[in-house]
């Protein structure tokens, strides 16, 4: 049925479900640009319907086993595949505790039936600027295994995002997993102000390590500008002591450092101020655990 | 077009679907099961929920031909042998239904949720129906009406909601 309106149709193509990787190589190599990869097809429906992507064909990934599991192990950490839903990871014990900045993100998205479908692999190659999956994966060093027509390679999350909707990824490329190393002693929190939807105006996810006699730091803000700003200076800060006089100092220097940006949800001044409160936050939920 | 076999409410539903088709439209256009409400299309509202292989879905973000080979429960299907689920009879008793079109959504869920957990916390409760809204705002109703039904659900746990 119809009513004629964008919002409630899908633009016609053809859907594949492929059952082997190879398979999903074969249909990139094939339909290249006019083809596009659905895990829980929660973002890839809406913007269908909206027309923003139209594509020919439809390659839906979830009957490939290689690409629903996730995987721990003790050297090199976890390895999540591009289908696997972000209820799964939301229920994982093991993520809770050795990844908690991802945990505490992905626990917030959406509500539990769209968490059901969704992908945090689909999430992560959205690229928009106000999800929360981007900065919690770069506090962890996490970095995408993409297979192509041409091989394999594995680029850091960093490099991956390369702005708002845009990463590095060819038209026949499918990211197939994230990995991200497990770090003995790490502890990490994620912190955001929304206003009104799941939506972060600003977010900030913290990872903290021991390191030698000194400590290593990863903090990473989002929301606040058009891809994940990573803050340097206050990872410094933090590699020399976090108490709670650090904290606020760190706050300071966040706020003056992070570049923001303004848009229809907040002034770059208040996000500047945002910035602060949430860095206090986190930090004081670091110090006091 | 293709040739779908859906298993919708225990009865098997052969109909032929398009590739572009959406669960959504399968169900009430196709099927005619119009407790399925059609609203926001964008998955923001919830009233499209059905359960798909046992995990509770919006269909207006699921393709029709993903549900093919699979299994469909909506709220008709919790009703057994005319019996009222203890959570529809509770809905009924406080009233939690005003103009009643989101209803079935919320019936769906909420039973889900009592199924796997008798008696959700007032949080689990507030995440369990997150992706749903009533704009009426019957929620204090329907509040009551799961505590009401919460001890009928009692020793009916089972295992973890599978994956859709």
């Amino acid at each position: 049925m119809s009513f004629g309106s964008p919002y409630m149709t899908l633009p016609d193509f053809t859907y594949h479900r492929p059952k082997s990787l190879d398979e999903v190589l074969s249909l990139l190599k094939e339909h290249g640009d006019d083809a596009k990869i659905m895990g829980g097809g929660v973002g890839l429906i809406a913007f269908m319907k909206e027309r923003l992507m139209s594509p020919g064909h439809v390659i839906d990934i979830k009957g490939v086993k290689e690409l629903r599991e996730v995987k721990h192990t003790a050297g090199r950490g976890l390895r999540i595949g591009a289908s696997v839903s972000i209820s799964e990871l939301v229920e994982d014990g093991v993520l809770r505790d050795d990844y908690t900045v991802l945990h505490e993100a992905l626990a917030k998205v959406a509500d539990p039936m769209i968490r059901g479908r969704a992908t945090l692999v689909g999430n992560l190659c959205e690229a928009i600027p106000w999800v929360d999956s981007p900065p919690a994966l770069r506090a962890l060093d996490a970095s995408v295994e993409i297979a192509g027509t041409d091989g394999r390679r594995s680029v850091p999350v960093s490099g991956f995002i390369r702005g708002p909707v845009d990463i590095d990824l060819g038209p026949t490329e499918i990211v197939t997993a994230l990995e991200v190393p497990r770090v003995q002693g790490r502890r990490s929190t994620f912190e955001k102000f929304t206003a009104g939807s799941e939506f972060s105006v600003a977010s900030v996810a913290v990872a903290l390590w021991p390191e030698g006699k000194k400590k290593g730091a990863r903090v990473i803000y989002g929301a606040v500008n058009s891809t994940p700003v990573r803050c340097e200076e206050v990872e410094r800060l933090l590699g020399e002591e976090l108490t709670r006089a650090s904290v606020r100092k760190a706050a300071d220097i966040a706020s003056e450092k992070v570049e923001c940006m303004s848009d229809v949800l907040a002034t770059a001044e208040y996000r500047k101020h945002l910035v602060k409160v949430i860095t206090v936050k986190a930090l004081g939920r670091l110090l006091w655990k | 077009m293709r040739e779908c076999v859906v298993k919708v409410n225990g009865q098997i539903r052969r109909t032929m679907i398009k590739d572009n088709e959406l669960l959504l439209d399968l169900l009430r256009e196709e099927l005619e099961v119009r407790s399925v409400k059609a609203a926001c299309w964008r998955g923001e509202c919830g009233l499209c929920t059905v359960l798909l292989n046992g995990a509770l879905v919006k269909s207006c973000l699921v393709l029709a031909v993903e549900a093919d080979g699979g299994e469909v429960t909506t709220v008709e299907g919790i009703t057994k042998n005319g019996e009222l689920a203890p959570i529809q009879k509770a809905f009924v008793e406080h009233g939690a239904a005003q103009c009643g079109f989101c209803t079935p959504a919320w019936i769906l869920t909420t039973h889900q949720l009592l199924k796997t957990n008798p008696h959700p916390s007032e949080k689990e409760l507030t995440e369990a129906v997150a992706g749903l809204i009533c704009r009426c705002g019957t929620y204090n109703q329907i509040r009551e009406a799961v505590a009401d039904a919460s001890k009928a659900y009692e020793g009916a746990r089972r295992a973890p909601l599978r994956k859709g």
